[in-house]
Parts: structure tokens; sequence; C-alpha cells
């Protein structure tokens, strides 16, 4: 057993992931960015005062400073990585990197590049989100992501139980409605595109669905934890127990 | 239960992703890339037939085919993506994302963008590699990385025991005193560049020793199994069971 040190910043231990939240009250299910439970090890939660779901969406860079102390903040209690539960954090993105020394994946969508490498040149990727009126290819390059492949975008929020649960949220949500209508976005994007190569999810709320979207597309599906869950493999490498 | 089809070529069903491998006897240890122990999946290998490390370093032309082919057998077989035992396998990439449907993750080089879009602007971002006179600038370029990001390479090729084990037939594998050669050159990266950021493991016999490199170094590292289980995720989405 190794001598352990005082972090005179932290409150507690062992935590592998800080997120950052939006400013948002509404129920975030097991599968949700927001949920603890979806990871396999323990996260940590800092909320972004002020940032509410339609000012992240809308774009807002006046808050780039508040979201580098809160990352400052959860890196200084020992956090590992550092993510968020909102893929247009992508915004933030540089923001928080440059805060912090360990490493930031704020959004879904940084998983873009390398998703249309693995697929080939020229086939289709969809991304579901969760507000298709905001979120652009003008959007992605701004944040430094510059798509190679045609990308269908595809947005949430006109669907009724998706709307009222967490775009003007009403204290409840009906997963099984929104999975219906998550899924049935999925499906048209692959009617029109039958080449479709894969889906990349870029909500947070979006995860619990996945398995269901993947089973009916049959797609490769990307989404908010794959990416935690990959950044952070990297901050606590396993060791192996096989056999040869 | 749902009704399953046959698929007129596979002789065997589950396997999550196919790993083409280099024409070579080695032993491959727990956490390599070749040993179907590192995963928490079942995996199916196929020797690419003339493929020495040689050969694919360079990426030579001739073994186009049979790296086709030999990924071919493996989608036929009922995978759900390709992978490799090399991250030269980088030079057949595109090549062979176009020839099959399912998602091509041939090289732990794929993720330099992905992890490089981790870190803040003043960070660089480390590779350790088999072989560092291999990995050229014309190598780097094919895995995306942004010219901006400050690289730092180091090889492993003047090690004696990391070389014991690359010989053709390598009979013997001392893991422990790789280990030291391993730990000895990613602090060396370190003590190169005080901003490292994260180091990037190049070489598929490399994941046994990423534990011992984050203990020595401090720093996130990801290797070949980071992208071989990102893409496993992604093809494998599974419903969520946790608590609210």
């Amino acid at each position: 057993m190794p001598v352990y040190r005082t972090n005179r910043h932290a409150e507690s231990y062992g935590q592998s992931v800080g997120i950052l939240l939006l400013d948002a009250h509404m129920p975030f299910p097991p599968g949700d960015v927001a949920n603890a439970s979806t990871y396999r090890y323990p996260v940590v939660y800092r909320i972004v005062s002020g940032l509410a779901t339609d000012v992240c969406l809308n774009g807002a860079p006046e808050f780039a400073g508040a979201i580098a102390d809160a990352a400052r903040e959860l890196a200084r209690q020992g956090v590992r990585g550092i993510s968020s539960d909102c893929g247009f954090m992508l915004q933030y993105q540089q923001a928080a990197a440059d805060a912090v020394d360990v490493p930031v994946a704020m959004s879904s969508l940084l998983q873009l590049p390398l998703i249309e490498r693995s697929v080939g040149p020229g086939r289709p990727i969809g991304i579901l989100t969760a507000d298709s009126g905001n979120l652009s290819e003008d959007f992605l390059e701004r944040a430094g992501i510059k798509p190679r492949n045609p990308i269908i975008i595809r947005g949430m929020q006109d669907e009724p139980e998706f709307h009222s649960s967490i775009l003007d949220p009403k204290g409840t949500m009906d997963t099984d409605l929104i999975n219906e209508e998550t899924v049935a976005k999925a499906r048209a994007i692959k009617e029109e595109h039958a080449d479709l190569g894969a889906i990349l999810l870029e909500c947070s709320l979006m995860p619990p669905y996945a398995a269901a979207v993947q089973e009916a597309v049959g797609v490769p599906v990307f989404d908010f934890v794959s990416l935690i869950d990959y950044m952070q493999a990297g901050t606590s490498p396993r060791r192996y127990q096989g056999f040869m | 239960m749902p009704v399953y089809k046959m698929l007129p070529r596979a002789d065997a069903y589950g396997y999550c992703v196919g790993i083409l491998l280099l024409d070579v006897r080695q032993p491959f240890v727990p956490g390599d890339v070749g040993n179907a122990t590192s995963y928490d999946y079942p995996v199916l290998y196929r020797t690419v037939p003339g493929a020495t490390p040689e050969r694919v370093f360079v990426g030579d032309p001739e073994l186009n085919d049979a790296v086709i082919e030999t990924a071919q057998e493996l989608q036929a077989q009922g995978v759900k993506g390709i992978s490799s035992d090399c991250g030269f396998f980088i030079n057949f990439q595109d090549l062979l994302a176009e020839a099959v449907d399912v998602p091509v993750f041939l090289s732990s080089l794929l993720q330099l963008p992905l992890v490089s879009s981790f870190l803040g602007r003043d960070q660089t971002l480390g590779v350790l590699t088999a072989n560092s006179t291999a990995l050229g600038n014309q190598v780097l370029e094919l895995s995306g990385i942004s010219p901006e990001r400050e690289l730092v390479i180091r090889g492993m090729q003047d090690n004696p025991h990391w070389n014991a084990a690359f010989k053709d037939p390598a009979e013997v594998v001392d893991t422990d005193l790789i280990e030291r050669e391993v730990i000895a050159e990613a602090m060396a990266l370190r003590e190169s560049s005080p901003r490292l950021g994260a180091i990037v493991l190049e070489c598929s016999l490399m994941p046994p020793y990423a534990s011992a490199v984050h203990e020595a170094t401090g720093l996130p590292v990801y290797d070949f199994m980071s992208v071989i289980n990102l893409f496993q995720r992604a093809t494998h989405q599974k419903p969520y069971q946790g608590y609210y």
C-alpha cells in the first residue's frame, strides 16, 4: 500500500470524471450522462450556474470563463478527466481544455472525425440532436470539426415528449415515448440514406435509446457515454489478468 | 427471442470484432491485441498472408488484395468491425474502409486527432511507437492529426528485450524487462516535453504496459485497446440497468 497525501481542495476522493451540468432541471434516467449509475466508475457533477439549456443551444460565448473556472475547480478536486452533459458545450471545448491539465471531452460530437474515418469516404453519417435549428456544419467548423463525409442532421425539437420533457421540461419524462420518437427519427435517416455509415447521438439524454436505435437501424451508434468511457479508460488504464 | 438468419459463410457466431494479424509468430501476452483474453467480448483473428512488419510499415501496395480479402472473410463470418494488430496498418485504412460495410479501425494512430482534441493548445502529445524511424511524417499525416499539435515521438527500436520480442519467430518475451524499457522511454518522452498532456501507444504489443506507463508518468495513456473497445461499444450498444 502506498503513502497517500491530502488534497486540500478535495471534498472526497476517487472521482474519476468531473461533469459540468447545464443549469436545467428534468429527470435524468439511467443511461443519461447526468445519472451516476450510467458509469462503472465514480463521477462528480457541478452545475454551471445560469447556463440554461436554451442559452447553451443558442450559443453563449460569455459563459466560457465560467466553464473554465468550473473545470479548474473539478480538476483541483482530483478528477482525471472533464466532460459535460450537453453536446452543444462543444463551443467551450477549447476554453475548458486550455484551463486544465487533465483531458477534456465536452461533447459527443468530438467523435465525428474518427467515425468518418472508420466508415470510409463518402458514406453519410447521421447526427441526431436535441435541436437541429442550432446544430449546423458551421457550428461544428467553428469548433474545429470540419466534416469530410455527408452529414445528415436531424433534430428532436418538434417531437412532443422530447420537447415537453427536455427543451421545455414539465417535470416528468416518459422514456418509452422518447424511445419511439428517437427510433423513428433514426429510421427516417436510414430510409433516406441506405448507405448510412453510422449514427452519432449528440444529446446527453440520448444514450438510454442507443441500443434501440442500433437494433432498428443496424449501424454503429456512438453517443455521449461512449466518448466519456473512452476518455476515462485512458486516465485509468487497466492491468490484464489473462493467459496465453 | 427474435428470429435469427443464417450467415452462409459463418463457422460460428457472436464474434464482435475481427482482427487482421501480421504474418509473424510471436508470443502475444495478455493485454496484447493478439491475445483473446485482452477483451471482455469475443474477437476473431485472421492472418493476412505475406503481411510482414517490413511490408506493413511501408504500406506495400502488393498487400492490398490480401488485406481486403482477409477483411472480407472476417466480415462474412459476422464481425461488426475490423481492426488489426499493427499500428502501421493505418497505411491500408482508407482502402479497406471503402472495401467493407462494417467500420474499420486498423490503427491506434487513428485516435491521435481525438486525443489531441482533449488537450489544451499549449500541451504536447506523446507517441511511443515500436519504431520511430518508420513512423515518419507520411504515416502521421494518415492519422489526420492537425499540424498545429506539437508531437513528441520516441521509438522502442534500440531496446534489446523489446527487440527480442519482435523477432520472428520470437520464442520468449520477458514482460518484466520489457516493462522497464517501455517505462524508461515514456519517462524520456515526459522529460523531453514538460507540457506533455497524454501519451498514445502505437504498437499492439504495448497495452500490457499502459498501466505501468500511466503510473510512472501520471499521464493519460491511450492505446490500441482504447480504439478497439470504443468501436466494439458503438457496434454493440446495450440497454442501461441503473438506478434513479
